[in-house]
């Protein structure tokens, strides 16, 4: 491993890490997921929930990856013990099956921008026709390779490339949402969106759907638990602060997701208001590459506003798959290997097994699925780590030691090690039990794409491995750091 | 907009956009102080 790799600044490193945090999940789940729980009363579960899961495990992440100077493997072996190897290999894993799909998705984005900068998405029913010729089929396959390769190109350089790239993309995405966003709610009939957006039905917030949903948004759309802020953090300075670049992170994350959801809203009420219930029950792809480009086709100046908002949505696809390609290449550097033939392989696995996800859509959405609940078992895994350490430790040692610029108090070990673990717990019966509904007779059925079966498998397969290998694990994960000390 | 939509609307935005705002110049703050610190050190 190289020491000296690290972000050239604070902002730097902010940038790149906002990068990871703001992805799709923040342009196409968010404004769904607020449409169709209640409005102004999920964004209030949604501000709560910031506080009670996101920030504190940002915490985690940051002082893990500053404390420790290891990926997910090794950051747990030190912290948390070496019998504890195994589940830093779980949100490995997580991680990294996430990065296979993520790249399809990512290459969806890219067609579509290419197809909104030529002026193919215009016309009546293009938008449809060109998702139902390309999604899941072998024309897929192009842009998932695009995609990764342009991550792999990237991450060739180092937490450099990323950062200078950062620098360029995510001022632009944010650019970009917010030119859109003032542009629809100035189109007539936008404040019905913001009305739709912001109203509170207070008796919803009685029901523990919204909460559910409220703390699952912020378990996928903020990167926390994930082990990506982790691995960015292994670069970050040695004077730099943890606990205000954690609510810096998140408030900049929440921040996109509230402009997304006023600008997509608003859009919707303005353009096609008879039709918003059909619209946000699309769900993620349909919202995304079927109705918007629909709505935009109807709107002054349209197809420039069509460019902008897949523009926007590339490059939040783009940064994110950069985090997660350094995440599971940082992994392989720690166990020995030199950056480049690390990020061959990490990228390599990343093209081969994405190619699945990209020629079925069963498949992709089987993948969301099952790595989507496993992020709520990686957050649990990162609350149980610092447990481990010890909190008070973690908190006075590396999050308010030295070059602190924001001191935390008891309540962040009152969170971390209580709270997240029930909702971490809590949110992975529910999902489960939701998903028992969905198939009642084939909920154990591992061969559905959506069944509790499906989960229980493909985790039990990567968490029998990791265990068996646990040990192997533990020892090669610092060969890196050994490898380094030896040169 | 309703009354109540628009209080919702300021509080929720005030809450998310302007702690993004305060917490963004504490940062900037904070790094100066640390930069002019270590200049004279």
């Amino acid at each position: 491993m190289s020491r000296v790799e690290e972000f050239g600044s604070r902002w730097g490193l902010i940038i790149a890490t906002l990068g990871m945090a703001v992805g799709t999940g923040n342009i196409w789940r968010f404004p769904r997921i607020a449409a169709s729980n209640g409005g102004g009363s999920f964004l209030v579960a949604w501000v709560v929930f910031l506080f009670l899961w996101s920030i504190p495990l940002m915490i985690v992440e940051f002082s893990f990856g500053k404390r420790t100077r290891r990926g997910a493997i090794g950051a747990f072996v030190e912290t948390a013990g070496p019998n504890f190897a195994w589940m830093g290999g779980f949100v490995a894993i997580c991680a990294s099956a996430i990065m296979f799909y993520y790249s399809v998705v990512t290459g969806w984005c890219f067609r579509f921008l290419a197809a909104a900068v030529t002026g193919g998405l215009k016309g009546q029913g293009e938008a449809e026709a060109l998702w139902n010729s390309f999604a899941g089929t072998p024309k897929a396959i192009g842009t998932h390779f695009l995609a990764l390769g342009l991550g792999i190109a990237v991450v060739w350089f180092g937490v450099r490339g990323i950062e200078r790239v950062a620098k360029i993309l995510i001022p632009t995405l944010a650019a970009m949402v917010l030119i859109l966003a003032v542009r629809a709610v100035t189109l007539p009939g936008a404040s019905r969106g913001l009305e739709f957006l912001f109203t509170p039905d207070w008796q919803a917030l009685g029901s523990p759907k919204i909460w559910l949903e409220a703390l699952t948004q912020n378990a996928w759309d903020t990167g926390a638990g994930w082990g990506l802020i982790l691995t960015y953090a292994i670069y970050m300075r040695a004077r730099e602060d943890v606990a205000l670049n954690a609510f810096l992170i998140g408030f900049g994350n929440n921040s996109m997701s509230l402009l997304a959801g006023i600008m997509v809203l608003c859009t919707v009420f303005a353009i096609n208001p008879a039709a918003q219930q059909d619209i946000v029950g699309a769900g993620n792809e349909g919202l995304t590459f079927i109705w918007m480009p629909q709505l935009f086709a109807e709107m002054p100046a349209g197809g420039l506003f069509m460019v902008l908002f897949f523009g926007a949505l590339s490059f939040a696809a783009l940064t994110s798959l950069i985090a997660m390609l350094e995440l599971a290449t940082r992994v392989l550097i720690d166990m020995g290997m030199s950056r480049r033939p690390a990020l061959l392989c990490a990228g390599g696995a990343g093209l081969v097994l994405g190619m699945p996800s990209a020629l079925s859509l069963d498949v992709f959405k089987n993948q969301d699925w099952v790595w989507g609940v496993g992020l709520m078992l990686s957050g649990l895994f990162f609350a149980i780590a610092a447990s481990r350490f010890g909190l008070e430790r973690l908190r006075n040692d590396v999050i308010n030691g030295d070059h602190s610029d924001l001191r935390i108090g008891r309540w962040w070990v009152v969170i971390v090690g209580i709270l997240v673990p029930i909702e971490a717990v809590t949110l992975m019966v529910w999902w489960l039990y939701e998903a028992r509904g969905w198939d009642v007779e084939g909920w154990l059925d591992p061969w559905q794409p959506f069944s509790v079966g499906t989960v229980l498998m493909q985790w039990a397969i990567a968490l029998i491995l990791l265990l068996l290998a646990n040990r192997w694990l533990a020892n090669r994960s610092s060969a890196g750091a050994a490898k380094g000390a030896a040169s | 907009m309703t009354p109540i939509a628009t209080t919702m609307m300021v509080l929720i935005c005030g809450l998310v956009w302007g702690g993004f705002v305060l917490l963004l110049f504490r940062a900037i703050k904070q790094e100066k102080r640390k930069t002019d610190g270590q200049r004279k050190s």
